[in-house]
């Protein structure tokens, strides 16, 4: 770094109209900051670099090596972790495949649904305000009770589900057992635990479309469809691009509901990213799961960021 | 106070960024070391005093431990046992990351197996080959809990990961409670069936509870009996032929299990042997207070699926010592801990913990009183084999050779569900 010869000179210079106590004649600038405030961040710092900073750059040095996770002795491998998830671990890409059909098939499903859900609820009367909380209920049960209910349900023998199709003289399903359809009913489950939040915020969303827009292309003589996709889908993007970027972190991160519904380790066709590294994790391949934990972080960030640009949610100035 | 510049803040804030950074860059490791050349240590001697940390997974047992922790402490003046239960999931992946401070569990139990492995090699185990209560135990129980020269744990319980069945259901359809071969084992299915009940409950969406039944599957149909560590290193092959009939053995079983088997998790496969729906339910012995507990009056035994066509088996069934006691190396307090564990491996007590959680222990001179234990207790003499399952050291190689078995009784061909086995197996070589 190199400092101008010139200021250092002013800087050493004694000023000569400066009088002789300093404290009580020196101006302070109004914009200038007591440097002891920057102190003030101090914990906020501490707390960020200890508990964010320091385990993110282990995770990248862990991936790196073939720690076990409790040993004192490790390798260096280089990329081989990252190599092997894509290349030599069927368990890892059937993982990557099985989340990456989960999130297309939440964030489509729960998209919609809580849209229409909306919709249908946005005006405040007592009725659309009961059956709101009512939707919105399952959101404050924690994912673990939502998988008992749910593994409940759709036990082949006791369930709920096979119980009411008996009635009606079905037979039912396996639904879990069936390795074809398994993640397709967590789907749902996934869909009915969070569907009620998603909901509210399209509900934000609607309520502050102006009711002018629709008087205005009511006497235009827009039909009901032609004034959703002119005036309520345009107005709703910003909300759909919160419910479409958090649908698919939530959808990434299904670990309680998918351990709790099906067991832990679950079994291959209800594997998802976050599953796959915990297991990992308990097979004391330690590096190999902060690999894959680089990995899954990347993949969220990459999917999120794809969707923002393919569906284009972000009105024109945001 | 004297203030600080700008530059100083910064720098600072400079410094603790560099120290995290350096930290975090610090290796891999911990603090816990490795046994040396010269083995574990034994537990340190001292006042059997203090506070002791008892970690294990068996939430079911915890009153039967809070007597027993009661009569310890009746024992030995100030001394405090505090049990920290972990579910077994839970304790199998997160248990030795927690034992190596120290803070939790100086005394704990562990998973024959691939944990068993992991903290020995962590270093986690004291010594116990010269301990008291290592004189309690039956010699040819304790295998399980050995390293080389080392008795580093004890397996505390035994218990047989055979179907259990409903012996009134079997009087009533006349089936034969101990097949002598395979033949003889689908006859007695079949029979069964025709008496209008579910021969075998079979929890197939519990990956630990249904794998149970592939101990007795192997037993017999695999040429060594380290057949899973084989497997493992790549020495044996799922697409071996003794395997491909262990496979096609299982989709025998197929017509025999309630329907979507797959789909059934552990506790409607109980309910359904409970309520007597089902004539077995082919988890193990471990679930017998459980089946108790959903209100099962009916006498139980255990079957053992022999899968032998001559009925010349070397295996007459399959048992387990599992929970095996230890003594944390890190722990602060280990007279204490090994006191708590000479404690539990006296007779009296042990047998108290028996006849409460109905399991046999491997200590020795136990006087079963439980019913259901002193019926099964012919099979302690039995020429059991030691359950092939825990053989295995890397899960998901057991999970994938395991949900070969669950893949044929869900359709597939036992060839391509062998072969989608080998192909994962073949990864982690």
């Amino acid at each position: 770094m190199s400092i101008h010869p010139g200021t250092a000179a002013k800087r050493k210079a004694p000023d000569s109209a400066a009088p002789a106590n300093p404290a009580k004649g020196r101006r302070r600038s109004p914009t200038r900051v007591n440097p002891a405030l920057y102190l003030f961040p101090l914990p906020a710092v501490a707390v960020i670099a200890f508990f964010l900073v320091m385990p993110t750059l282990q995770a990248f040095q862990y991936a790196i090596t073939d720690w076990n996770g409790f040993s004192a002795a490790f390798n260096y491998v280089g990329v081989d972790n990252f190599v092997r998830a894509f290349t030599k671990d069927s368990l890892f890409t059937n993982a990557l495949t099985n989340n990456l059909k989960f999130v297309l098939l939440v964030v489509i499903a729960q998209t919609v649904f809580s849209l229409v859900l909306a919709l249908l609820l946005t005006k405040n009367s007592r009725g659309s305000i009961l059956l709101r909380a009512l939707f919105f209920f399952p959101t404050i049960l924690s994912s673990v009770s939502v998988a008992f209910i749910w593994k409940f349900i759709y036990d082949p023998n006791f369930g709920l589900a096979n119980s009411v199709l008996r009635t009606v003289g079905v037979d039912g399903g396996a639904y879990l057992g069936n390795d074809a359809q398994a993640l397709y009913w967590v789907a749902v489950t996934q869909v009915w635990f969070h569907s009620g939040q998603m909901m509210v915020v399209y509900i934000a969303g609607l309520q502050a479309i102006p009711k002018e827009l629709y008087e205005a292309a009511e006497m235009d003589g827009a039909n009901k469809w032609q004034q959703f996709k002119s005036i309520t889908w345009p107005f709703v993007a910003p909300a759909t691009s919160i419910v479409v970027a958090y649908t698919t972190v939530q959808s990434f991160k299904a670990f309680d509901l998918i351990l709790g519904i099906a067991g832990n380790p679950p079994k291959s066709s209800l594997d998802i990213l976050s599953t796959r590294i915990y297991s990992t994790f308990a097979n004391s391949e330690f590096g190999y799961a902060a690999a894959q934990s680089i990995i899954f972080m990347a993949m969220i960030a990459l999917v999120t960021w794809l969707q923002r640009r393919l569906l284009r949610l972000t009105p024109k100035g945001d | 106070m004297s203030q600080i510049s700008r530059r100083q803040a910064m720098a600072l804030l400079g410094a603790l960024g560099l120290g995290a950074s350096a930290a975090a860059c610090a290796g891999p490791g911990g603090s816990t070391k490795p046994a040396g050349a010269s083995g574990p240590a034994a537990p340190s001697a001292g006042a059997v005093t203090g506070k002791v940390s008892f970690a294990h997974w068996r939430g079911e047992d915890k009153a039967v431990f809070d007597e027993l922790i009661k009569r310890f402490a009746a024992k030995h003046d100030g001394v405090e046992v505090a049990q920290d239960i972990s579910t077994s999931n839970d304790y199998n992946a997160q248990a030795l990351q927690k034992l190596r401070g120290g803070s939790i569990g100086d005394a704990f139990a562990t998973f024959r197996g691939a944990q068993f492995k992991n903290f020995t090699e962590a270093g986690i185990y004291t010594e116990l080959k010269d301990s008291q209560a290592v004189k309690n135990y039956q010699k040819g129980l304790l295998s399980a809990g050995q390293n080389g020269d080392s008795q580093l744990g004890l397996p505390y319980q035994v218990v047989f990961p055979m179907p259990m069945a409903n012996l009134d259901l079997f009087d009533k359809a006349g089936a034969e409670i101990a097949p002598k071969n395979w033949d003889a084992f689908l006859a007695m299915c079949e029979k069964l069936a025709s008496a209008g009940v579910i021969p075998i409950s079979w929890p197939g969406g519990d990956v630990g509870n249904g794998g149970q039944l592939f101990n007795c599957m192997i037993a017999n149909n695999a040429p060594v009996d380290d057949m899973c560590a084989q497997i493992e290193q790549g020495k044996l092959k799922c697409t071996d032929d003794w395997f491909i009939k262990m496979l096609n053995q299982y989709k025998d079983l197929k017509p025999f299990v309630q329907p979507n088997a797959t789909g059934t998790a552990v506790e409607p496969a109980q309910n359904l042997f409970s309520q007597g729906k089902a004539a077995m339910l082919a988890t193990g012995s471990y679930h017998l207070a459980a089946v108790r507990g959903l209100g099962a009056k009916f006498p139980i035994d255990l079957v053992f699926p022999n899968t032998t066509s001559d009925g010349k088996g070397k295996y007459e069934g399959a048992y387990n010592a599992t929970f095996i006691l230890g003594v944390n190396s890190a722990s602060k307090n280990q007279a204490a801990a090994a006191a708590w564990i000479d404690f539990l491996s006296e007779p009296e007590n042990a047998g108290y913990y028996a006849n409460q959680t109905a399991q046999h222990v491997s200590v020795d001179k136990v006087e079963y009183t439980n019913p259901d234990l002193k019926r099964l207790s012919p099979w302690l003499q039995k020429k059991t084999a030691l359950a092939a399952r825990f053989q295995f050291n890397n899960l998901d190689v057991r999970n994938a050779v395991e949900a070969s078995a669950t893949a044929v009784i869900s359709g597939t061909s036992p060839e391509q569900a062998a072969a989608a086995a080998q192909k994962i197996v073949d990864e982690r070589l």
